[in-house]
């Protein structure tokens, strides 16, 4: 973590493309981001940050521990900004971005949950990258 | 651990941990799946304990769901927080099964 006067948190990782890894990373996070977000805005970070970095893991790179996944988490005033980043061929995210599951479908939520809890999602045109915003509410930010 | 309680044709299911998240997602399909095959109808997933559920696990409940609809079984998801129960209906799951709350 690195602090100063504009920036309150910031934290960065690469890790392999595996899932046992990405849990590794999430003991860090949640003992970070509960020191500075109350019960909402941690779920709710949390919860992108995680499909940010499944997506990266299983789609972007095939769980193959050889690629590697790059975080980058920023927190400043109530922006939480969620960069990740991956060594895989990407995806295409129009499809995905347009694409809502079906009542009954058990995959296809990743994307669905990114457009429900980030105020902005951006990807690359190569879709091995997406950077995330969250705007905390007034007064969940503590 | 996960904690499966079991009476005739019911079980009700308590995840080990505090996620059910992709990590975690086999062992639990494993053993959900292990309970519908020796003839469970009626599923209920206690989530006591557990702060995060993501996309993975969304597509597990609704896949136990899907299994058990076939069958005439019935899904009930239980003691899911405040977030939890804001995601379901986000997701529109409540459509499908039961789910309530601490």
């Amino acid at each position: 973590m690195t602090g100063s006067a504009r920036v309150e948190c910031e934290l960065r990782a690469s890790l392999p493309a595996d899932l046992q890894a990405v849990e590794g990373f999430f003991v860090e996070f949640r003992r970070r981001s509960r020191t500075l977000l109350n019960r909402v805005n941690c779920f709710a970070a949390e919860l992108l940050v995680r499909e940010a970095l499944t997506n990266a893991v299983v789609h972007g790179c095939h769980t193959d521990p050889r690629k590697q996944v790059r975080c980058l988490l920023r927190l400043k005033g109530r922006r939480l900004l969620i960069a990740v980043d991956d060594d895989g061929e990407g995806f295409d995210w129009r499809a995905a971005w347009s694409r809502s599951a079906a009542l009954a479908d058990c995959s296809g939520r990743g994307i669905e949950l990114l457009r429900t809890y980030a105020s902005h999602v951006r990807y690359n045109d190569r879709g091995n990258a997406v950077t995330i915003v969250k705007r905390l509410g007034r007064g969940e930010h503590e | 651990m996960i904690v499966v309680t079991r009476e005739d044709d019911r079980a009700v299911i308590r995840p080990a941990g505090d996620n059910i998240v992709a990590a975690s997602i086999p062992e639990l399909r494993a053993k959900m799946h292990g309970i519908l095959e020796e003839g469970v109808r009626d599923l209920t997933v206690d989530l006591t304990g557990v702060d995060m559920v993501d996309s993975s696990g969304i597509g597990l409940l609704i896949a136990a769901y899907n299994s058990l609809r076939k069958v005439g079984g019935r899904l009930a998801v239980i003691h899911a927080s405040t977030e939890l129960l804001e995601l379901f209906r986000a997701m529109r799951m409540h459509r499908h099964f039961s789910v309530s709350g601490n």
